[in-house]
């Protein structure tokens, strides 16, 4: 009893991780443009497609199908962010139902469609198999089991989000981003090029994304065209569980999303699973809309918008 | 009219339902990622109505449209006061919500002998009301459409009242609206109500067009799809929503040309289309311009618009 109580909750973190990677992307995106980019989850299924092409055909693998699932990711970034979010009227208005930012996020929901049907044009079995990370037994700790992938994805996920806040606390570039967050115009004044900071977080959150991509596909050995749609749930759940905008946020909730999905799955079975993450998520944006870990400012901005 | 052409048509009238529920809410300054699942809710309810109680057709959409309507006000009250994303990922995952529900909701009696009734991730099989009756696909689209015209013909008539044009208000500006003296929260309630009874409305004439329904037909992908089509044809007009759906499907599901491509020619326009119209082809202004150019009268008339 308590074994399993355990057993689920070391799975729960460990499957949290790569929900925590995929959010720490979308929350990037999110924070920094304040518009949805429904394609993320899409544009990573594009890296993986194409790691999975260049297993196939030209034979990579291990760290080689990593880069390109990364490389695509940030590929298929790029045109999603050419087509839908430069040019739509800088960063005024919130993610209202006005104005430009409603039109990005259909915009890049238009994309994810296109993506989709190219990936499934290039490879359109239903199903491919994905070079597996680890191809071993899983530890065995006491009565515990450890599946060496999603160590491995943990540790990813917790040096990502180091990197992520050294990088925007630490760097010029960070403090740039956070100028842009702060006030854009403000940003403008003292000389940020404001378009290029853009472009380069939303090739750093691709890349992240690409990241979580891979592991996610060597994890489960397998790709298929869900991977978009899961990814994108998945990351905005977790993303929304924990705070928009947050990168402590994202860690937070996709480790909780991680432990409520396999929780709920061993007590009341998997059908259920799905309707208890819905759930929460619904009765946390009604209670607490602002996120679990949402920063002050998350909030006054909340409040100012409504 | 071949069967290809009544089959196309058919899908553009029901998917026209969603559009118009999107739009509803779009126009009141709420983008919902949820009107999918009222439309699933019209088809279960409908559905039982006619194969298990036995109702007639109108009584089992009107049915629907009740039960839809409820659905959509018990979202809305905890839903109402989020804005933006966070409503959009509320209405989602209660959306979700209904569809797992739908997977493991099971009502199942016996009827003139066979069992039916809606069965988990079965689905919900033999609403046979309409192929019991004979009623041909080109009556069925008949029906779908005459519907679809008195819903215009309402929508329409109603964007000229002044309720329409508070709706609109909201959307505008929901504290200048409350300032005039709108209650925004009814007001908004009362669209996502309507909003759900037109999409169950559409979901009761589709569950008995195909006589199936199952749990994934009401996923994710067709509340973001009919938010595309309202926004692609732009919130200026009723007809936008339309314009959306007569483009996807007509257009591109219709002509054989791009089959195969249809989605990366569909997604191509729109992103593309977004980028010079973020409110669509028939947006508040072009709507406004068309008007004034109706209104305008003809040189030389007498009786036509004061000078000045």
């Amino acid at each position: 009893m308590l074994v399993d109580v355990v057993q689920n909750t070391i799975d729960g973190l460990l499957i949290g991780s790569s929900y925590a990677l995929l959010a720490l992307g979308f929350t990037l995106i999110f924070g920094v443009l304040r518009r949805l980019n429904l394609a993320y989850g899409p544009t990573i299924m594009l890296g993986a497609y194409a790691a999975t092409w260049a297993a196939r055909e030209i034979g990579a693998e291990g760290l080689a199908l990593a880069a390109i699932t990364v490389a695509g990711a940030v590929l298929g970034g790029a045109y999603v962010e050419r087509l839908c979010f430069a040019r739509r009227g800088g960063l005024r208005g919130a993610a209202t139902a006005r104005g430009p930012a409603i039109a990005s996020m259909v915009a890049s929901f238009a994309l994810w469609m296109q993506l989709e049907e190219v990936v499934t044009l290039a490879l359109p079995r239903h199903l491919y198999p994905f070079p597996p990370l680890y191809a071993g037994a899983p530890l065995v700790l006491g009565p515990f089991l450890l599946r060496v992938e999603h160590l491995v994805t943990l540790a990813v996920a917790v040096l990502v989000a180091g990197l992520l806040a050294g990088l925007l606390f630490g760097t010029r570039f960070g403090l740039a981003v956070r100028v842009v967050v702060d006030d854009v115009e403000g940003a403008r004044c003292v000389g940020v090029n404001v378009p290029w900071v853009l472009v380069r977080v939303f090739a750093l959150a691709s890349a992240v994304g690409g990241v979580a991509g891979y592991l996610i596909a060597a994890t489960s050995g397998q790709v298929t065209p869900m991977l978009g749609m899961w990814s994108t749930l998945k990351g905005l759940i977790a993303m929304m569980l924990g705070g928009l905008g947050s990168l402590p946020g994202a860690v937070v909730g996709g480790l909780a999303l991680g432990l409520i999905e396999v929780h709920s799955q061993w007590y009341v079975g998997p059908s259920y699973r799905d309707l208890i993450a819905y759930g929460l998520l619904f009765l946390c944006l009604w209670l607490r809309p602002a996120g679990l870990l949402a920063s002050p400012a998350a909030r006054a901005r909340l409040a100012a918008t409504g | 009219m071949d069967a290809y052409a009544v089959g196309v048509l058919t899908n553009m009238g029901l998917f026209a339902f969603v559009a118009l529920s999107a739009y509803l809410l779009l126009v009141a300054g709420e983008m919902s990622f949820g009107q999918q699942a009222f439309f699933g809710v019209g088809a279960y309810a409908a559905g039982v109505g006619t194969a298990l109680w036995a109702l007639p057709l109108w009584l089992a959409l009107l049915l629907g449209m009740a039960v839809g309507a409820g659905t959509a006000l018990l979202v809305g009250l905890p839903t109402v006061r989020l804005r933006g994303l966070y409503f959009a990922m509320a209405t989602l995952a209660a959306a979700e919500m209904v569809r797992i529900f739908f997977e493991v909701f099971r009502y199942r009696r016996e009827v003139a002998g066979r069992l039916v009734g809606p069965d988990g991730t079965q689905g919900f099989q033999e609403i046979r009301w309409v192929f019991e009756r004979g009623i041909e696909p080109l009556g069925y689209l008949g029906l779908i459409y005459a519907i679809l015209g008195l819903l215009v013909l309402g929508l329409v008539l109603l964007e000229r009242a002044p309720l329409g044009v508070a709706v609109r208000m909201v959307g505008e500006d929901p504290e200048l609206a409350a300032v005039l003296g709108v209650d925004v929260t009814r007001l908004k309630l009362g669209v996502a109500a309507a909003a759900g009874a037109v999409a169950a409305l559409g979901g009761g004439l589709y569950a008995h067009h195909n006589t199936y329904v199952e749990p994934r037909n009401f996923d994710i992908m067709l509340g973001v799809h009919s938010l595309a089509y309202a926004l692609v044809g732009g919130l200026g007009t009723v007809m936008g929503p339309l314009l959306g759906v007569g483009l996807d499907v007509g257009l591109l599901e219709g002509s054989r040309v791009v089959r195969g491509y249809r989605m990366i020619v569909f997604g191509g326009l729109v992103a593309l289309l977004l980028l010079v119209r973020p409110r669509g082809l028939l947006d508040e202004a072009t709507v406004h311009r068309l008007g004034r150019l109706r209104r305008r009268p003809r040189p030389g008339v007498p009786g036509g618009a004061p000078a000045g």
